[in-house]
């Protein structure tokens, strides 16, 4: 088992080293910072000093080396946008992220896992057909138009939540929570629908799909005919044995939320990595762009990680070194 | 008992009808050091805040800030400004010459990003504590017209912080903290999300509306700036996206308030090109009759009517009635596509050619979907343009690297007069004169070139006038460029509320009166 994880650890540090490269190898085409930074009455003297002060001089290579020596001492560089440490303007965004991120996460899994049994068990039930056609928009429609959409119905037309932003924080030192104000959850509930809206969907069509293909087992016929109640052969014997599937699609999902939560920062004006991100990417805001891909791919290849060792937890076949064989 | 007195005083030295004002833009500014950032959302911010000796008033006519006169200096010499007394800055420090000599120092420096407003300033003096002189190289006319923007830090608060130099690269205490002389002082910072302002009690100044308190958001995504304006969570937005104008101001409690920028959208030509990077190896816009063809083939008028909905100003030279200098009865080329087909066909380029076209896509208001159309004009008169489009961020160094034929490109004059656009767009280019830094398509004129100096150091309004409108016909004859339209300000108010729009675009709090 160590050894396995160790060998993980390992490749995961290849996939960062090699994530870092192919970003820097991009950063060139994003376009040049210096004209960001400068205004236009600046001279060429300006331009080469700055551009010699910031490296960027540099083959993209020996920039990559520079990150890289610099972020193992936790020194992830100044941001050219706000003039600070990154490290310092990331640890600020990511609580907004995070908390979005988990809060919708969280309904995606509750409410997907119990739609898909509900839709499993009932499947010519007219509820279930019903939520079976609706979970289509949920799948077919873009984010951002999902999001906007919420924006206009609840934020303009019944003015019931805040359009954008994040609401009032309260600040616990190390980390700004919106969750304890009436005004920052009021802020969480439209983002955090528009975000989950589509595992949620995604994880509910997984669990009735594979809910009704354990169903057909003969283990489940078996557990009915010796007269288990209804509810221990549906939660004890079917779902248990749907998870696995469930829980890698969760596990990368989550991933994803926290990634591609880009799009809905975006819409709400939610101040977070994402909206950070962004913001970079137009004002080549080059520390910033590669110290959020880099956190971003410690992320996935950490979620990968717990994953797999899920797995073995989940389903006894897969432990290697096991007991059983 | 004491408290309440001070609670009682402050409310006498407040307006009446206190008010709140939230508003929004789509950038932030990205540092609060008035010498290291010159960019509008920064000034515009800043102008709050930070004040100079001089300022714009209603109608961005120059008028008395912390100078309360200026006389020029013998025979040209220099600028002598005689300045404001009992105005504080915000931590309670005077103003006096020493911080404007420092202040000089500052924005003049090596790191400053506003260097060039002193590329003629020799060195500047304080005979005594209200009277600054500054000398120039040669007689600058437009010196105070200038340095509007350059705003007066105090030179002790910037020295205990650390701050002695602006630092681009790396910021400083300056960067996140601000002490000017202005009607508001920042309450909190955080970069990228929001500032907060209050009135400045201790300001010299008394035209003022109700705002006592203001914040600041950037939201990026212009469509959520107008539902938070619409839901009533926001109280100015600027700017109104051209196609939801409309829209706004049917909705109720809201108003869409209109005007001018000082920004004029033309087209550049590859004038110093021998061949075409986006064609064959000869370059027929060398020749006038072809650019003359061009400013023939697009339909302006349409352009406006279409894709900025009626909401902009034709022009016909490269600043906007509202700026100085303008040269009053000029008269364009006008939308002609038969005269442009001939005056190609009388070039010998009957049968059009194919060039590259570069436009911006995240600059100007519409900046694509008005390529777009001038791309269809053009292949209308027989042209072949390559379209193409990137974000701005690639777009400049793309200009930069010569990588272009026509492009698109807007300007916005910094001292808000005709001289401005001259030096970086129509001078020859010339990195170690500071010249032409922005004339991409390298057009050069001897005449012009001549003229530029003359025009800096004539103090004479109406022989500084008459060269202006020699530059301006001389440009329009030689179609240097295509100057198409003054871009359009579109900002979105809650109804009633009161505000002041400058072309400069800038959000001035001080006017600002929001309805009870």
């Amino acid at each position: 088992m160590v050894s396995y994880i160790l060998r993980r650890v390992l490749q995961s540090i290849i996939v960062l080293l090699v994530v870092g490269l192919v970003a820097f190898s991009m950063f060139r085409f994003v376009g040049d910072p210096i004209e960001q930074l400068l205004g236009q009455e600046r001279t060429q003297q300006d331009v080469e000093r700055l551009r010699e002060a910031l490296g960027l001089n540099d083959p993209f290579i020996v920039q990559y080396a520079d990150f890289l020596a610099r972020a193992l001492q936790g020194d992830f560089g100044i941001s050219y946008r706000q003039s600070r440490p990154v490290a310092e303007i990331l640890l600020e965004r990511l609580p907004a992220t995070l908390e979005l991120a988990f809060i919708s996460g969280f309904l995606a899994v509750t409410l997907g896992i119990a739609l898909g049994v509900f839709t499993a068990i009932r499947r010519k039930g007219v509820a279930a057909n019903v939520i079976m056609s609706t979970s289509l928009i949920g799948v077919s429609l873009p984010t951002f138009l999902i999001g906007i959409l919420l924006i206009y119905v609840f934020g303009v037309q019944l003015r019931w939540l805040p359009t954008f932003g994040r609401g009032e924080v309260v600040d616990l030192g190390w980390w700004t929570t919106g969750l304890l104000t009436e005004s920052g959850l009021k802020s969480l509930i439209l983002p955090a629908i528009t975000l989950g809206l589509y595992q949620m969907t995604l994880i509910m069509r997984l669990v009735r799909a594979e809910m009704l293909e354990v169903l057909r087992q003969d283990y489940i016929r078996f557990a009915r005919a010796r007269g288990l109640s209804a509810k221990a052969v549906n939660f004890r014997h079917a779902l248990k044995n749907t998870m696995v599937p469930v829980i890698t699609v969760t596990g990368l999902q989550l991933g994803s939320i926290i990634a591609f939560a880009i799009i809905t920062e975006t819409v709400f004006q939610w101040p977070g990595v994402g909206l950070l991100f962004i913001n970079a990417v137009q004002f080549v805001d080059i520390p910033v762009m590669a110290a959020y891909l880099m956190l971003i791919s410690v992320m996935f290849v950490a979620i990968n990680l717990i994953v797999d060792l899920l797995y073995v937890w989940v389903d006894p076949r897969l432990r290697v070194d096991g007991r059983t064989a | 008992m004491r408290i309440t007195f001070t609670v009682l005083a402050l409310a006498a030295a407040l307006p009446a009808g206190a008010a709140e004002l939230r508003f929004a833009s789509t950038t932030d500014p990205n540092t609060l050091d008035p010498h290291a950032g010159n960019s509008a959302p920064n000034f515009s911010l800043l102008g709050n805040v930070y004040e100079g000796l001089v300022r714009r008033g209603r109608d961005m006519s120059i008028e008395p800030a912390l100078a309360t006169a200026w006389e020029p200096i013998g025979d040209g010499e220099g600028w002598r400004f005689t300045l404001r007394e009992g105005v504080t800055f915000h931590g309670g420090e005077a103003f006096d010459a020493e911080d404007v000599v420092f202040s000089y120092e500052r924005a003049a420096s090596e790191q400053s990003d506003v260097a060039s407003w002193f590329a003629s300033v020799d060195r500047v003096e304080a005979p005594d504590a209200t009277t600054v002189e500054i000398y120039t190289t040669a007689p600058n006319p437009i010196f105070p017209d200038s340095i509007a923007n350059w705003m007066m830090m105090d030179s002790g608060w910037v020295s205990e912080n650390g701050a002695d130099r602006p630092n681009i690269e790396q910021g400083n205490f300056a960067t996140t903290n601000a002490n000017g002389t202005g009607p508001y002082r920042i309450t909190e910072r955080q970069p990228g999300l929001r500032t907060e302002m209050e009135a400045f009690d201790g300001w010299w100044g008394e035209d003022r509306g109700n705002v006592t308190a203001a914040t600041f958001q950037p939201v990026q995504n212009s469509a959520t700036a107008v539902a938070a304006l619409l839901s009533g969570e926001l109280d100015l937005i600027e700017p109104v996206p051209v196609q939801d104008a409309a829209r706004v101001e049917q909705a109720d409690g809201v108003q869409v308030i209109r005007g001018v920028e000082a920004r004029v959208i033309m087209l550049g030509f590859p004038h110093d090109r021998t061949d075409l990077y986006g064609g064959g190896d000869e370059n027929p816009f060398a020749d006038p009759r072809v650019r003359q063809a061009v400013a023939h083939a697009i339909n302006v008028p349409a352009i406006l009517q279409t894709v900025m909905r009626g909401s902009a100003e034709p022009v016909n030279q490269l600043v906007s009635p509202a700026m100085r200098g303008f040269t009053e009865g000029l008269s364009g080329y006008g939308y002609d596509p038969d005269r442009a087909m001939e005056l190609l066909a009388e070039a010998g380029h009957g049968d059009g050619f194919q060039f590259s076209f570069r436009c911006p896509n995240d600059r100007y208001l519409n900046d694509e979907a008005v390529c777009t159309a001038i791309t269809t004009m053009l292949s209308q008169v027989g042209l072949d343009p390559q379209f193409e489009t990137m974000p701005v961020a690639n777009y400049w160094p793309t200009l930069r690297a010569d990588e272009h034929d026509v492009y698109l490109l807007g300007w916005s004059p910094g001292t808000f007069d005709a001289e401005h656009p001259i030096r970086f767009l129509l001078a020859t280019p010339d990195e170690e004169a500071r010249l032409g830094s922005w004339n991409f398509g390298g057009y050069s004129n001897a005449r012009v070139d001549e003229l530029l100096p003359a025009i800096q150091s004539e103090i004479d309004d109406v022989a500084r006038q008459a060269m202006l409108d020699e530059v301006a016909t001389l440009t329009l004859e030689d179609v240097a460029y295509v100057p198409l339209y003054v871009q359009p300000l579109l900002w979105g108010a809650r109804e009633g509320l009161e505000v002041v729009q400058r072309p400069d675009n800038f959000v001035n709090l001080r006017w600002i009166t929001v309805p009870e």
